[in-house]
């Protein structure tokens, strides 16, 4: 919204700098920039007398003139003008004005005549595209005046209303700010209402049909006007706003709902049929063309006004092209209404349809003081810019009557809301100069009848609002001292998820963040088979459902970095996977997941190590210090649904599916041309933070000496290892405490056709004494008799 | 004492060596052996009951064992990486060993900071779902249905009748609805709004949502607290301005403008110089909301506010595409 200082004068007076201005009506809640439009003409252009003018003794189509522009010498410049001539006054571009960013004016010499400026043409000084003559200035003016002084261009205020105040959307609502910041007094244009026409009953006839949707429904007529050009004022009022001006009529309803915020409409009277207006609802699929040229389908929801016959506007948001002022009308009926807002809401949202209009009927317009005022305002300009005779009277159907409503404003409410005193004289005041009316005042409080161009304003709350944001929001001290109730419960989640994060960064995994909308594919290929829930009304396929897992998103982030050449790729993200449920009200079940992802290797190239990826088993050492480190039990199981892995795990812990762990299979990325397999894992976080227990117990430490054996056992190829190693830890005995696997070899000619040695490093210890060596001895035999007769092992 | 007693010596010496493993149990080896009291100063000392005539051959031999060990000693204690004796040449020059280098995301990183010092102050930290009900998400904070509030937040509604929330402030009704009063929480988390995605928006962003409701708290304790945040978060100097605006879910309402940290106000490229930067929304507790959640609005007053994360990251890091933020491109990734 903007609105134009010279403008807002005429209902207010303003002496206070406009920055300062501009700056407390941002505090006040209108957000506004203050900024100057129009043309600006470069310095150094002045205004000069032509005092001689002379042909040029070298070229035709030049003269030599002698120009006063106030300075002691009169200049001598070379023109080529053909309308050039003594006696006029001209603009002079003087020697050294920076006329456009690569054409500076200066002394120089034309087919050998001496030119000191030039003397300017409308396009050289950026104010029209005529070329054909300079400039020439009407009547006596003082030479070596600023050319700039006579384009003065105007300040405005460029401001952001929040949704809540259609009422500043408007040079008076602007206006009443001011009054209220400022104590001045904000006054209205006056009117010159002539009514010499006819009674208005015997030319008109308005019906409201719907008085749900329109209360109010006004209308005067002005017989015998002539459509012509607006005055230069209101031109150049319009154009400051970026309005454009059309006709007088037009532009003198633009202009009135500039100036009060109340959007009214014009009909040419003749092409209502039978002279009639009729409001109501539309019908199912009722047609209409409106003034942007489009045949509109109608649903029930859109309000018409209509003519004896058929619609000629969508009431509150655009006029038809049938009923519209054209050059030819000379009589005009003027609409001056009030339409439900949630109505209106409906239809323009129906249509998709957001006029001005529109946007100011929604958010709430005044049935009462405003719209008669703007009405009979507009009746009056019309009669001053393009004449004709106003009819006598005026219809206003308004069935049944929109009261002003009050409220109390309990004065010590205002500290107990602000924290600070504001004294009941000054609530008074700010209320008064917003135009609310203070309709009883006894001891401690105050009855107040709000204006109905405030429909935001509706309790005591919102009445302290207003008294808090006109002057006083910036008198709040600041704190040096604070009071808090204190809660005995504290999260342990967010720390929890922090740990979490921390322990990835410590393996040089970045952490991601990735959209949690995802394409119709992606959502069905998550890795938990959950039914992915859809987005209604999707911004594009591409992101029409949400995300039923991690892996897939951080696969996404994988490709798109293997597209740039990234290696190295890290990746880990914390968030919300939505699975489709009927068991909630949103049919939405939320899973706060870890997705991990790696394709490269386990440390960087690096001149001591070989290259090693980090594959599925670089995953699985990771998983294990994870959840050991929350002292969480877990059994891998092996999982065969999915195709495109070399091998799938299911985590499981308590009995239940808490992750997915796995290597893809390296032609599934055949594209990407990857240097590293690709491992992932993904791990309910959520659930894993609910069986954590952070109450761990403290164990006594080892007081006796550990007895370390080693046990190299050759077997066949395909035997699984977590068997052997299950074998031992079942039968290693009550001292055996930790199993460590520390090198596996295959040999064909040292061990054998399809044969591997595992070597393994077996801890035992006591808590009550020192082992001896035999005891050990023992078990160790024992058990490699049990691998030998189970597992065809063999000691190497 | 005879030649085997020496060699015995020797060979009790290389077998303690072998067991050496460090700079400690080396100096333990050279003690035994070597030290004053030492087996070797023993063996000296023995020289008395040497006959003269073989004397000076057992004195050689001793000497020599002397050496002998001393030299072995030296290079055991070169194959450690420092301390004394004979060492091979080793580059220390050479760099460390390459190490990968993980990262935060900068958002979450911001997300805890700014958690932090709300929970300095006092703060619980809260949850809410993604996925929202109408009423949490606007009609339990005084979005009426058709209201033209709702066009400021553009919604995608998901199958079978839920939202995804348009910001953290239902989390506001949803914990009001389960606990009783005081209440002082702030509630991190994805937020989403169906707007065109461009380098100013995205569809998705985090907030991080405060409130407090008590008996006895006003706008002053809520310009306070903000301050305090801000002066925490931005550093002490930075200068702060609050202006009236409008929230459905607050009375009065304020939008808060913090001094460029850029510029610190003479007006940049980041505040679009202006000077300023608006950094969050705030207000009262309007007493609808508190009578959505059958809180007493006589009784109780409280304030809430709200950030945005992506907001304050980019102002801060200086970016200019809010896109980056979701790429998760790892040379982006990695300079945090």
């Amino acid at each position: 919204m903007i609105v134009s200082i010279n403008w807002l004068k005429d209902y207010i007076d303003i002496d206070m700098p406009l920055d300062e201005l501009a700056e407390k009506l941002t505090v006040a809640g209108l957000e506004c920039v203050l900024k100057e439009v129009g043309k600006s003409i470069p310095e150094g252009v002045v205004v000069g007398k032509v005092l001689e003018r002379k042909a040029h003794p070298n070229a035709d189509t030049l003269s030599v003139c002698k120009v006063d522009v106030g300075s002691e010498e009169a200049l001598n410049i070379v023109c080529g003008a053909p309308n050039v001539d003594a006696g006029q006054f001209v603009p002079v571009a003087t020697v050294g004005t920076q006329l456009t960013p690569d054409f500076k004016i200066k002394n120089a010499k034309l087919r050998g005549e001496h030119s000191e400026g030039m003397i300017c043409a409308e396009d050289e000084l950026g104010l029209g595209d005529d070329h054909n003559g300079i400039i020439v200035l009407e009547g006596e003016h003082k030479v070596g005046t600023p050319y700039d002084e006579y384009f003065a261009s105007s300040k405005i205020l460029d401001i952001d209303i929040t949704a809540n105040r259609p009422d500043a959307m408007s040079h008076w609502g602007v206006a009443r700010e001011i009054a209220a910041i400022t104590g001045k007094v904000f006054k209205k244009a006056p009117l010159n209402l002539v009514e010499s026409g006819p009674d208005i009953n015997e030319i008109a006839k308005v019906e409201i049909t719907a008085p749900e949707g329109c209360p109010r429904y006004t209308a005067r007529v002005i017989q015998g006007l002539k459509i012509g050009p607006s005055p230069e004022w209101m031109v150049d009022r319009l154009e400051a706003l970026g309005l454009r001006s059309i006709n007088n009529v037009v532009d003198a309803s633009n202009y009135v709902l500039m100036e009060t915020g109340h959007p009214l409409h014009a009909f040419d009277l003749d092409n209502l049929k039978n002279r009639t207006i009729n409001v109501r609802f539309a019908q199912k699929n009722e047609k209409f063309e409106t003034l942007d040229h489009k045949e509109r389908k109608l649903s029930k929801d859109v309000l018409l006004i209509c003519d004896g016959q058929s619609p000629v506007a969508l009431a509150g948001i655009m006029g038809g092209t049938e009923s519209e002022v054209s050059d030819s009308t000379t009589n005009v009926l003027i609409e001056s209404a009030y339409f439900t807002p949630a109505v209106i809401r409906k239809g323009s949202k129906q249509q998709q349809l957001y006029t001005d209009a529109s946007k100011r009927f929604e958010r709430g317009t005044d049935p009462n003081e405003t719209l008669i005022y703007t009405q009979n305002r507009l009746a009056s300009l019309i009669l001053e810019l393009a004449g004709g005779t106003l009819a006598k009277g005026m219809i206003d159907i308004y069935p049944s009557l929109i009261k002003p409503q009050t409220a109390q404003l309990r004065i010590d409410h205002v500290k107990r809301v602000t924290g600070i005193e504001i004294s009941k004289e000054e609530c008074k005041t700010t209320l008064e100069k917003l135009e609310f009316e203070i309709i009883k005042d006894e001891d401690n409080i105050l009855t107040v009848k709000i204006p109905t161009f405030r429909p935001d304003v509706e309790r005591e709350i919102d009445l302290i609002e207003e008294v808090l944001r006109v002057n006083n929001l910036d008198k709040i001290p600041s704190m040096n001292r604070m009071k808090i109730s204190v809660a005995e419960e504290y999260d342990k989640f967010h720390p929890f998820l922090t740990d979490i994060r921390n322990f990835f960064v410590g393996y040089g995994m970045h952490e991601a963040v990735n959209n949690s909308l995802v394409n119709e594919l992606n959502a069905n290929s998550g890795i938990w088979g959950y039914t992915p829930l859809k987005i209604m009304n999707p911004l594009s396929v591409e992101m029409n459902m949400l995300r039923t897992d991690m892996i897939q998103s951080l696969l996404g982030s994988l490709r798109s970095n293997a597209l740039k050449k990234r290696n190295n790729i890290r990746l880990f993200e914390l968030a919300n996977v939505i699975e489709k449920s009927d068991h909630t009200d949103t049919h939405a079940q939320e899973h706060y997941n870890l997705g991990v992802l790696c394709s490269a290797p386990v440390w960087g190239l690096n001149w001591t190590d070989k290259d090693k990826a980090a594959d599925i088993f670089y995953m699985k050492g990771i998983l294990e210090h994870l959840l050991s480190s929350y002292d969480l039990n877990y059994k891998l199981k092996e999982n065969t649904d999915r195709n495109e892995f070399e091998i799938l795990y299911d985590i499981v812990v308590k009995k239940a599916v808490i992750g997915k762990i796995g290597q893809y299979k390296m032609e599934y990325f055949e594209k990407l041309q990857l240097q590293y397999p690709v491992a992932v894992m993904e791990l309910q976080i959520g659930k894993l933070f609910s069986w954590y227990n952070s109450k761990k117990q403290y164990v006594p430490v080892p007081q006796f000496p550990s007895i370390f054996r080693d046990m190299s056992l050759v077997m066949d190829k395909e035997a699984k290892s977590t068997a052997i190693f299950n074998e031992i830890k079942q039968n290693g005995g009550k001292y055996l405490v930790d199993l460590v696997l520390y090198d596996v070899y295959i040999d064909n000619e040292k061990l054998g056709k399809d044969k591997k040695a595992l070597s393994l490093r077996l801890e035992f210890r006591s808590d009550e004494k020192t082992l001896k060596d035999e005891v050990i001895d023992d078990v160790m035999n024992k058990l490699f008799e049990r691998l030998k007769n189970q597992y065809g092992a063999q000691l190497r | 004492m005879t030649k085997d007693t020496i060699l015995e010596v020797q060979k009790q010496f290389k077998e303690a060596l072998a067991k050496a493993k460090d700079h400690f149990s080396l100096e333990e080896v050279k003690n035994t052996f070597l030290g004053r009291k030492g087996k070797v100063a023993g063996l000296f000392s023995l020289m008395g009951e040497i006959s003269p005539e073989a004397r000076k051959d057992v004195g050689q031999m001793l000497n020599k064992l002397k050496i002998d060990l001393q030299d072995l000693l030296d290079v055991k204690s070169s194959e450690f990486s420092s301390g004394p004796g004979k060492k091979e040449w080793v580059d220390y020059t050479l760099p460390g060993y390459s190490m990968p280098k993980g990262s935060r995301h900068p958002l979450t990183q911001a997300v805890d900071d700014m958690l932090s010092i709300f929970q300095r102050l006092g703060f619980d930290i809260a949850y809410g779902p993604e996925v929202e009900t109408d009423w949490f998400n606007f009609e339990s904070l005084n979005f009426p249905p058709n209201h033209p509030a709702r066009d400021m937040q553009d919604t995608f509604y998901t199958e079978g009748g839920g939202i995804l929330r348009t910001h953290t402030s239902p989390v506001q009704t949803r914990y009001m609805f389960n606990h009783e009063p005081p209440v002082r929480i702030v509630a991190p988390g994805r937020v989403f709004r169906n707007e065109a995605i461009s380098a100013r928006s995205y569809c998705l962003f985090h907030q991080i949502e405060g409130l407090y409701i008590d008996t006895d708290i006003t706008f002053a304790d809520l310009k306070g607290t903000i301050e305090l945040f801000c002066r925490m978060y931005y550093g002490k100097d930075v200068k702060i301005k609050f202006r009236t605006s409008y929230f459905p879910f607050t009375e009065p309402s304020a939008e808060v403008d913090v001094s460029c940290f850029l510029c610190g106000g003479k007006g940049c490229r980041v505040c679009k110089h202006t000077g300023w930067l608006e950094i969050m929304g705030c207000g009262m507790v309007d007493p609808n909301v508190m009578k959505a959640v059958n809180y007493d609005p006589e009784k109780y007053t409280g304030y809430a506010f709200g950030l945005g994360v992506e907001r304050m990251v980019m102002m801060r890091l200086g970016i200019n595409d809010i896109r980056i933020l979701f790429e998760n491109d790892i040379e982006f990734l990695q300079q945090f």
